[in-house]
């Protein structure tokens, strides 16, 4: 049996399941089950297959646990041995915990990965099925190099995914009676991910203090007990391993006060230009002092502050992913820029605003091409070869529409200047010259594809060009052909550029023939692949006579 | 496009205009033609600045003898800044229209923090203590000592300016803030200085109020200004707490302290530079005796600008004998000191008018009512004696001789109220001598009589008679424009129930009442679930704002809001809600949405806009009353009413009212932006408060619309955002809000807007 050679982690005995007793092993890819007595596992689960445990509420008499696989089924284990139940339960527990995170992170990550590219991407299927279903080339040739050409662009995709944060996560924590004289918090995955996303601190007290020190369920205890949790609670004392977070906020809060604000239009500090002196004014008094601020009146002021930071590190949390490199580079451009007021750099981030501010864009003509003025930092490197700087938007979508009204405004308008007209004889000549079959038409007698062929025809023709582009595109990355892995693959893929053209090409071409007159549509396909074929013939015969 | 407004041609730098602005470019035509003062509202995001400053530079140029000179005072720097980027803009169309090159000089000034270069110096960043550096660096007696001893620290940049600077004229042109710094470093000159200079000979000058209104500051920049000049205060709604706060002066015991130390460190001074260079006070002592001739010469001949702190009465006199010596002086205020001190200490409330004090005074300590008068001036002469760089440090000593000065120049429009204890904590001593301003006409008097015209503008100015009142001045126009709309694009609501028919108010009875705050919790609920991106709520006082967050969060509502939107809030630290306020601008811009809680006459309520979807809705919570238990506000009532006949309800009204606009009129940022106005308190129903908002928020109210439910609100705002959701093209404004200039010319148009105008 090949259990024999794995590793067994736990066993645990008197578990039944379905009425039978048993012994319940957990090894190192599967968990089992076998009856007592025999020597075979009626119950076997790959970690990767199950999605998820579930166990039974404490104080219920029945001690179990079910395991929910992916496919939906589930077995349900009971554990009946009188004195240690509730133990064995929990160790199971415990290590599948441990372990069915790190399976399901393997669980086939590169199919699903496959299979997402697939379903995202329909040209990508089609692909896929004309060449690896049809067995023009394997699966493996297939995501050979798009494996490797995609990888950039799913880190991409990933990240757009990014998923905000509730700003009523903590809200969400619903505490409830047990009816003891007890609070029950329901904290999800999501919730504590939420919690340390929001609130770096209480993971990094999470990361120093659990397991050494604290269980997770203390962890949480202690977290929904703190006075960080409850802000407007006043201090309940340096115990509290969270007093050492509020400290570390408040000076996250004061260093983000400190560093200011970028807009100057909404920095309240330098709003007023003079302010009044001290002494002069007549509600100067009012606000001058009051050092004595009842209990109550803190604990309102700690509210606000606690909302603002709350809300600070939201959407902080939103943002430090996605922009962490922008943010970077804005960082960077202010320093040079705008970080002192004794350098003269003009702020270019004020002067932005106030023209934003000043701007009236209805009494403006709407119209009027936009145009992007080029700005050349280095000119030389701009005259060795275009180097992209910077993603810059050219043309708006909004440019585009006012140039074709434009372009179609003109076309109305056109009024032909009836004083400078050619002759009618220079004129027909033209025009017989232009006209299919003429001297200047005969390179490019095709019709429009679309007014020659049905539409079927057409995207059976877009779905050959693709493929065929696809095997050239493996064909031609082999060159130059320099291991023997490389000559390898560039024979096979001629073989299986003769493969699709007989497979594929041929019995297309013969459709159209049957339906058509010779329309020659397919004959760009033939050149492109007699083009590789005379590539590889070349190489060949230089092979051979460097052989010789 | 180029206008003809009563045959002035106007260059104006945009393809279209409003018809309010062509109507107020009409008006304030006619207010400049008849030399006179104007009050003019015009909505906000009309346009107005632009308006203005096309008109009036067109004046400029067609009779560049009537008017030399525009001053032009705004409130924020960010509002300096920007009405100079668009003067930018008019001067750049203009020169391209004509194809003249600029001869314009038009400069912003601002305050040392913002405009100084020295890299140490500009470094501290706080406004005192950049001046207090500054001078140090550049006072002329520092300067001569440098002759002697090289090695005491200068500023390059003053030198540069004082070497140079001085006889080269800034060459025409526009010079923000950022280019007068700029203009600066190239020529290694101080711009500040630069600066000061150049207003004097300036086309155009745009500063703050302070450089007018406030005597202090206006005496050394603004005095030689040319009479020749339009004055405007744009955002001018509270031009009257300018120019009062401008005037009082608030003394505690702390101050006296200080005080005493610094009358220590004069009579330290006099005695060495007795010892050591005697002639020096003599020759004091001689000037003083010829009086302040020279001030007075000058302001006959109509050269500088009046000082309220330096009475006419003074200049024709000689200072007193009592305190022409330094060591008598100084006794002097010694003198006064004690006196001031013995006042503290009372243990009940005093108030009393200029006079009874003077008397009292008199009775007490001898103290006449002549030398005090002159007892400003005497300070500023004997510190310039001395040569004391740190003007900083006698900050008090100042405020006291100025007030010694003010308490005896005027018999009215002031009152003095001693408290000896905060009313909030009785039981802690902390005495205060409030001598305070209740007649804001004394601080602006100066300007009205000074320039040709003065014209005080602003989105809320209603209701327009007032100002002329309590200013004392007689406009020869008061207009007030509306906003023309292709779409109505603000909503104003009135809520006056809760879904509970609970009646929805801030007044004081109600203040604490949960089914209120419950109430006004479910309309911030409700409401941060139908308006997309941002929402801003005011509140009546911070007070107010701090206690029901905390019933808020403690009923679990703020909770339900932040399923919404994020919620932020203003505190009273400023630095703490600019990030707030940049934080609640990223969460708009992000699409999260946000709420901002606030203050009604808090910082953000008065500076900060909040533009398209930067707000989609605002909500007024209660009617933002000022605290009415005060003293001085009191006194100032009574004096509104025996000296203007204006009640002290309708004065109280009235500047809730102008709050309340204010606030509201944030979110309209012009004629594509669109926005909600909630009332939140069923008292805004009555005619006499409605009747006070401005009339481009008024005439939207509907009698359907006065004493909505909770619910009936959210209906309505449903209503209305997905109307305003629909796409607003130019073209459907054209024609209606939106003129061209061809439209402008045509019959019908040009009656129509005259019309406008007359209604006003």
């Amino acid at each position: 049996m090949a259990s024999l050679s794995e590793e067994v982690l736990l066993v645990l005995k008197k578990v039944r399941q379905r009425k039978q007793d048993g012994t319940l092993y957990l090894m190192a890819e599967r968990i089992a089950w076998g009856p007592e007595g025999k020597d075979r596992f009626t119950v076997s689960h790959l970690y990767s297959d199950i999605r998820c445990q579930k166990i039974s509420p404490d104080g219920k008499a029945k001690i179990q646990l079910q395991l929910v696989l992916h496919t939906g089924e589930s077995s349900t284990f009971h554990f009946s041995n009188d004195s240690s139940a509730l133990t064995d339960r929990e160790a199971a527990k415990d290590l599948l915990q441990q372990l069915l995170p790190k399976f399901k992170k393997k669980a086939n990550k590169e199919l699903e990965e496959k299979n997402r590219m697939l379903q995202e991407d329909p040209v990508l299927f089609q692909l896929y099925k004309d060449l690896v279903v049809s067995q023009v080339i394997s699966a493996e040739e297939f995501w050979a190099n798009r494996m490797s050409t995609t990888n950039t662009e799913n880190t991409l995709s990933d990240k757009k995914q990014d998923v905000g944060i509730s700003a009523a996560f903590l809200a969400d924590i619903r505490p409830q009676t047990d009816g003891c004289n007890g609070l029950r918090y329901n904290l999800t995955p999501d919730i504590i991910e939420s919690i340390f996303r929001t609130y770096p601190a209480v993971q990094q007290k999470y990361g120093e203090n659990v397991p050494h020190n604290l269980t997770e369920k203390e962890f949480w205890t202690r977290f929904f007990q703190s006075h960080y949790f409850h802000r407007d609670r006043i201090s309940t004392g340096a115990l509290d391993i969270f007093s050492e977070c509020a400290k570390q906020d408040e000076k996250g809060l004061k260093s983000m006060v400190v560093q200011g604000v970028k807009n100057p239009l909404v920095n309240l500090l330098s709003l007023e230009d003079k302010t009044i002196e001290e002494g002069y004014g007549f509600s100067a008094a009012a606000s001058t002092s009051n050092p004595n601020r009842t209990g109550k009146e803190n604990s309102n002021s700690a509210i606000i502050k606690r909302f603002n930071h709350h809300s600070a590190m939201i959407l902080a949390a939103g943002s430090r992913r996605g922009d962490a490199p922008n943010d970077q580079a804005s960082e960077t451009s202010s320093t040079d820029g705008n970080s002192r007021d004794s350098d003269l750099f003009q702020p270019p981030i004020k002067k932005v605003k106030l023209q934003e501010a000043i701007d009236y864009l209805d009494l403006q003509r709407e119209d009027g091409p936009k145009t992007v003025a080029l700005n050349l930092k280095k000119s030389d490197r701009y005259a060795h070869g275009p180097v992209p700087l910077e993603s810059q938007k050219y043309t708006t979508s909004q440019d585009i529409i006012n140039s074709i009204t434009c372009i179609r405004h003109e076309m109305a308008n056109y009024v032909p200047n009836l004083a400078q007209v050619l002759t009618s004889s220079a004129v027909s000549s033209a025009i017989a010259a232009l006209s299919p079959g003429g001297v200047l038409m005969q390179t490019g007698t095709q019709q429009a594809i679309n007014q020659m062929v049905p539409s079927e025809v057409q995207g059976e023709l877009k779905h050959l060009y693709i493929a065929a582009g696809e095997l050239l595109r493996h064909f031609w990355t082999c060159f130059p052909v320099n291991s023997p892995f490389l000559e390898e693959k560039v024979v096979k893929m001629r073989s299986n550029l003769e493969r699709f053209q007989m497979t594929k090409l041929r019995p297309f071409q013969e459709k159209v023939q049957r339906q058509y007159l010779s329309a020659n549509i397919t004959g760009h396909l033939e050149e492109m692949l007699q083009t590789a074929y005379n590539k590889l013939h070349a190489w060949q015969t230089r092979r051979m006579m460097r052989k010789i | 496009m180029k206008l003809n407004i009563e045959g002035l041609l106007v260059y104006f730098p945009y393809d279209y205009i409003y018809p309010e602005q062509y109507s107020y470019m009409l008006e304030l035509k006619r207010t400049l033609d008849a030399k006179g003062h104007g009050v003019l509202e015009m909505p906000s995001g009309t346009g107005k600045t632009i308006s203005l400053l096309s008109l009036i530079l067109a004046y400029q140029k067609a009779y560049p003898l009537e008017i030399t000179k525009l001053i032009y005072c705004s409130r924020t720097v960010p509002e300096i800044e920007k009405v100079v980027e668009e003067l930018r803009k008019l001067i750049e169309f203009h020169c391209k229209e004509t194809g003249e090159a600029n001869n314009f000089l038009a400069l912003a000034l601002s305050s040392r923090k913002n405009l100084c270069i020295h890299p140490e110096v500009s470094a501290l960043r706080i406004g005192k203590e950049v001046d207090g550096k500054c001078h140090s660096l550049t006072a002329s007696y520092i300067r001569a000592q440098r002759l002697s001893d090289p090695s005491l620290p200068s500023c390059r940049f003053y030198e540069g300016f004082d070497a140079i600077g001085r006889q080269v004229p800034l060459p025409p042109g526009v010079y923000n803030l950022d280019d007068l710094k700029e203009f600066g470093q190239k020529k290694g000159w101080c711009p500040y200085f630069l600066a000061r200079q150049a207003i004097l000979h300036a086309n155009i000058v745009v500063y703050s109020y302070h450089y007018l209104l406030d005597p202090k500051i206006a005496d050394l920049v603004s005095k030689e200004l040319t009479k020749k000049a339009v004055v405007v205060f744009d955002e001018a709604h509270n031009i009257d707490n300018v120019c009062i706060d401008s005037m009082s002066v608030n003394i505690t015991r702390r101050t006296l302290d200080r005080c005493t130390s610094n009358v220590e460190t004069l009579q330290t001074t006099i005695q060495r530079i007795k010892e050591t260079d005697a002639a020096k006070l003599k020759e004091e002592y001689r000037r003083l005796v010829e009086g302040l001739k020279e001030a007075n010469v000058a302001r006959v001949t109509d050269v500088y600008l009046g000082n309220p702190v330096l009475p006419a009465e003074v200049l024709q006199e000689a200072v007193p004998g009592s305190i022409r010596t330094a060591e008598h002086f100084v006794g002097f205020l010694k003198r006064f000191l004690e006196y001031l001190k013995s006042r503290l200490r009372v243990h009940h409330v005093v108030q009393e008018s200029a006079p009874q004090f003077l008397k009292d005074i008199f009775q007490k300590v001898c103290i006449d009512r002549k030398p005090l008068r002159f007892c400003a001036e005497r300070l500023r002469s004997l510190l310039r004696t001395l040569e004391i760089s740190d003007l900083t440090d006698f900050s008090a000593i100042t405020l006291i001789s100025n007030f010694a000065t003010l308490v005896s120049t005027y018999s009215q429009g002031f009152t003095i109220i001693i408290e000896p204890f905060e009313d909030r904590t009785p039981s802690i001593a902390n005495p205060v001598l409030h001598f305070s301003c209740m007649d804001p006409s004394i601080a602006i008097k100066p300007v009205f009589e000074r320039f040709q015209s003065v014209i005080i503008t602003s989105g809320t100015l209603s209701p327009l008679d007032i100002y002329p009142k309590i200013l004392d001045f007689r406009p020869v126009t008061v207009a007030s424009f509306t906003m023309t709309l292709a779409r109505t694009c603000l909503c104003p609501l009135i809520v006056g129930r809760g879904n509970d028919q609970v009646a929805l108010s801030s007044k004081f009875e109600t203040r604490e009442d949960f089914a209120v705050i419950r109430n006004y919790g479910n309309l911030l609920l409700e409401m941060s679930g139908v308006v997309p991106d941002g929402i801003v709520a005011f509140f009546t006082s911070y007070m107010y704002m701090e206690n029901i967050v905390a019933s808020w969060y403690e009923q679990g509502i703020l909770e339900n809001i932040q399923r919404n939107k994020l919620i932020f809030i203003e505190t009273p630290d400023a630095a703490e809600t600019s990030m707030a306020l940049e934080k609640y601008q990223e969460a708009c811009e992000n699409g999260r949405g946000a709420i901002l809680l606030s203050v009604a006459r808090g910082k953000v309520s008065e500076g900060i806009d909040f533009v398209h979807h930067f707000g989609r809705a605002v909500i007024m919570f209660g009617v933002p009353y000022v605290y009415t238990q005060s003293r001085i506000l009191k006194a100032r009532l009574e004096y509104l009413r025996d000296q203007f006949q204006i009640r002290e309800n309708d004065f109280l009204t009235f500047d809730a009212m102008r709050h309340a606009a204010q606030c509201v009129g944030r979110v309209i940022r012009g004629k594509t932006d669109y926005g909600l106005m909630i009332f939140a308190d069923k008292r805004y129903a009555r005619a006499d408060k409605r009747g006070k908002l401005p009339r481009w928020i008024q005439e939207h109210i509907s009698d359907g619309s006065l004493n909505l439910t909770v619910d009936e609100t959210v209906q309505m705002s449903k209503h209305f955002l997905r109307q305003m959701a629909q796409p607003f093209r130019q073209e459907d404004q054209l024609g209606l809000s939106l003129l061209t200039i061809e439209q402008l010319e045509s019959e019908e148009m040009l009656k129509k807007i005259s019309q406008m105008a007359h209604q006003a």
